[in-house]
């Protein structure tokens, strides 16, 4: 009996022990979500697909055979010749862009062919690259940004710059055509010229800052971090100052209407910021923590919530409608056409397509 | 709840990691120093229902049930039943500390996970589990990973800890095995199984699992050996091979 007991005690250590690690969530993380036209562009775990908008079919995946550990959940980038660029988080932390115009059929699917990879970061691919004209500007959790050149043809690309900025980068950079500007989970802001690639400032907000910058109507930077501060930044100088206290840790990046901002945090609280007079329009707290981006859409935003509800907020701050799309929400959706594309954790599919009523389309993989 | 559980482990780390000057190794050493002085009452109950145990298979009331009702097996644990309630004696004393452990290394294991947040979604679920009003996390976000040649939240690449584990989870399984006087003896049979599984399980572990985990077991490990020893109780003569040993 004992020896049944010691041996049933062991079983339940490892399940409870296994169970813990693989946790609720599909993921290690939330998927990354982009869309052109026709096709919608999903990272999730092992695989990349990529998913035609209009009955939610697959029309190709991609996993690297080559490298049999790769996660992907970085935001695939598209680039203006129809590569998909897309870094892997763990195993040999690739950077790849995909050719969805030169499919290879295998077995039952079909695998865009890799135009060319980046393979030497050191650490995870969290952040989606910046394209500049007909340069990359790749920020890795090794803290490099890596500057690639689209146009240089080869198949194995080599950074003309890596600008060494420190801590982990899981943001996607923006650029005013001068500078471009980078946050690292180290507590800092940097920006970068584009001329030469050399640091311009540095600015450090003392506490880490996991969303992408935002520039402002007027010319100003917006960063917000786990200090729950908005910060306003001189892009020219790095000069900053805090202009809202929220509730709690920023991780959105707010979205520009005219001189307002829009933007969440993981209280849920949603705020609405009159940049130019500095002063808070509104706060409403939906339901669930902030960490996708708002999308602005003619006379409404829509914003997701870890609850896995979509909704659509007035200007105002009224709620128009609200429709439960499943699972967390953690991804920025996106809008392509008339559909709005969310892509929930903790659900039996991994996309689901809304129309601008909110009603779902189709989901990816449909339901059966 | 058990969400809860997890949080108050990650506050108690976090806070030792911010007032020691953000090592999380030396955080990781010193919550398992904490966790044993909270659990050493489980583990003294836990060695105590083992020798318990251990005398009640040497006893002679107990053998003649064995032979009695050997083929009587409703019969048997009937009787032995009796026996545990005439002796005092409560048959799980010995395996529910062990069990109660295990949440606590699983929810350790999540709070190493959650609080070097490797991902955005570990790094979420940190700020749903910390209390801004005890610990400023934010100004600790992100946390240092290193200690020695590890990096806390990866699995140590050479080997060296999971040797390290295996090695003191199997001495400290040793040291508490009493001598066995029968050779018919179930649980002492069960202490040499265990004192070969328990090391290769927890070894592979150390393999697979994040450093950090490796560093609570031989931690753990170590203080275990300390605590049986000053209570002389570590049986030092099983770690020598059998022809040595004094009978």
């Amino acid at each position: 009996m004992r020896k049944k007991l010691f041996l049933l005690t062991l079983v339940l250590f490892s399940a409870l022990l296994l169970s813990a690690c693989g946790g609720t969530v599909r993921g290690t993380t939330w998927p990354g979500l982009a869309a052109d036209d026709t096709t919608a562009y999903l990272a999730d775990l092992s695989l990349v697909y990529g998913i035609n908008l209009k009955d939610g079919a697959e029309a190709w995946r991609f996993s690297d055979p080559d490298d049999n550990k790769a996660q992907f959940y970085a935001t695939p980038v598209l680039t203006s010749d129809g590569l998909i660029i897309v870094g892997s988080a763990s195993g040999k932390h690739i950077l790849y862009a995909l050719n969805p115009q030169d499919l290879i059929t295998n077995g039952d699917f079909k695998n865009p062919a890799i135009e060319w990879t980046f393979t030497g970061a050191g650490g995870a691919w969290v952040a989606a690259p910046l394209v500049v004209e007909n340069k990359l500007f790749a920020p890795n959790a090794d803290g490099n940004l890596y500057v690639l050149d689209l146009s240089d043809g080869q198949s194995q690309k080599q950074p003309i710059a890596t600008i060494e900025l420190g801590g982990r980068l899981w943001a996607q950079p923006v650029t005013d055509g001068k500078r471009v500007y980078v946050t690292s989970l180290d507590h800092r802001v940097h920006a970068v010229n584009l001329a030469d690639y050399t640091i311009a400032w540095q600015a450090d907000l003392a506490a880490a800052i996991p969303g992408a910058p935002a520039l402002g109507p007027d010319g100003n930077l917006y960063v917000g971090s786990l200090a729950s501060k908005l910060e306003r930044f001189n892009p020219e100088t790095g000069a900053h100052q805090s202009v809202l206290d929220a509730e709690y840790w920023l991780w959105s990046t707010p979205v520009l209407d005219g001189s307002t901002l829009y933007f969440g945090d993981l209280k849920g609280n949603f705020y609405s910021f009159d940049a130019v007079n500095s002063k808070l329009n509104w706060s409403i707290q939906p339901d669930g923590a902030i960490t996708a981006n708002a999308i602005l859409q003619n006379d409404h935003l829509l914003l997701a919530t870890e609850s896995g509800n979509l909704y659509a907020i007035g200007k105002d701050g009224k709620t128009l409608w609200f429709e439960t799309v499943g699972g967390k929400i953690y991804t920025t959706p996106v809008v392509a056409g008339d559909l709005i594309l969310v892509a929930p954790l903790e659900t039996d599919f991994y996309l689901a397509a809304l129309d601008s009523n909110g009603r779902q389309v189709w989901t990816f993989p449909a339901k059966k | 709840m058990w969400n809860l559980f997890v949080s108050i482990f990650i506050n108690v780390l976090l806070w030792i990691y911010d007032i020691i000057g953000q090592n999380f190794g030396v955080a990781i050493i010193l919550f398992t120093i904490l966790i044993r002085i909270v659990t050493w009452p489980l583990n003294a109950q836990q060695m105590k229902g083992a020798k318990a145990m251990q005398d009640l298979q040497n006893d002679k009331e107990w053998q003649a049930i064995q032979k009695k009702y050997a083929k009587d097996r409703e019969k048997l644990a009937q009787e032995q039943m009796r026996l545990y309630r005439e002796r005092g004696i409560n048959p799980f004393g010995s395996c529910l500390p062990t069990l109660i452990q295990f949440p606590i290394l699983i929810a350790l294991y999540q709070s190493i996970i959650r609080a070097l947040a490797a991902t955005p979604l570990d790094l979420l679920k940190l700020s749903q589990s910390i209390n801004p009003n005890f610990l400023d996390v934010a100004n600790l976000i992100p946390l240092n990973s290193k200690f020695l040649w590890m990096n806390l939240g990866q699995p140590e690449p050479y080997y060296i800890l999971a040797i390290i584990v295996a090695l003191t989870t199997y001495i400290q399984s040793k040291l508490t095995l009493p001598p066995a006087t029968n050779p018919n003896d179930q649980s002492a049979a069960m202490g040499q199984s265990m004192a070969i599984t328990m090391p290769l399980m927890l070894g592979w572990f150390a393999l697979t699992f994040p450093s950090g985990l490796s560093v609570y077991f031989i931690t753990s490990n170590l203080l275990g050996i300390v605590q049986y020893a000053a209570q002389g109780k570590a049986n030092w003569s099983n770690l020598l091979p059998k022809g040595l040993r004094k009978e």
